[in-house]
């Protein structure tokens, strides 16, 4: 996040959101390669799909935490902002696209790909909030 | 709100940054205030009162 200033929470936080981005990527691959090649069954299948949304999970817990330990105010509203930018992107999006499945034959959105999109909303939102306040 | 941020860290010679360092904020905070497109929460306001030595409302005005 370009929009945070280089605070000992921005530095916490930049460090556990790539361990937990890591994570993410390591346990989509690893799913993806165990369900190709040992297609588990029963328990095991929902305990080993549900892995990688506990990363994402960790990721919100880790904004959460870069809120409640920045004593940066002006740079916390700042997050907040960009974060609500994202938060109605990605609500704006689903929407829209969803009214297109509903009337329309476009292709099915994956609700896994919602935070990616979200993030993508908080990249593109950021460099338009660093100049207003540049 | 107004403030008188920029004159007086002029009176002191001080940089943005010097400023943003005493206050121990990012000097980005330091720019959004004195150019009022941020308004300090109450403690900060305090803080900058007592690193100025002077009331808060002779460094802000409610004035639009």
């Amino acid at each position: 996040m370009n929009c945070l200033s280089r605070s000992a929470a921005t530095r916490r936080y930049l460090i556990r959101f790539a361990i937990a981005m890591s994570a993410y990527i390591l346990l989509i691959t690893a799913d993806a390669w165990c369900f190709r090649i040992y297609h588990p069954k029963g328990a095991l299948a929902y305990g080993l799909a549900v892995l990688p949304a506990l990363a994402i999970i960790g990721q919100i817990v880790i904004v959460g935490l870069y809120l409640a330990e920045e004593k940066d105010e002006f740079q916390r509203n700042l997050f907040i902002q960009v974060l609500l930018w994202g938060l109605g992107g990605v609500l704006a999006f689903t929407s829209v696209w969803g009214m297109l499945e509903s009337f329309t034959h476009i292709r099915h959105f994956e609700p896994t790909w919602t935070f990616t999109v979200f993030w993508l909303f908080v990249g593109v939102s950021t460099p338009f909030l660093q100049r207003k306040y540049r | 709100m107004k403030n008188k941020l920029r004159a007086l860290r002029a009176e002191r010679s001080w940089s943005q940054q010097e400023l943003a360092e005493r206050l121990e904020v990012s000097r980005q905070s330091v720019n959004a205030i004195e150019t009022g497109k941020y308004d300090p929460s109450l403690p900060l306001a305090f803080r900058l009162a007592r690193l100025f030595a002077m009331p808060i409302e002779n460094i802000f005005s409610d004035e639009v």
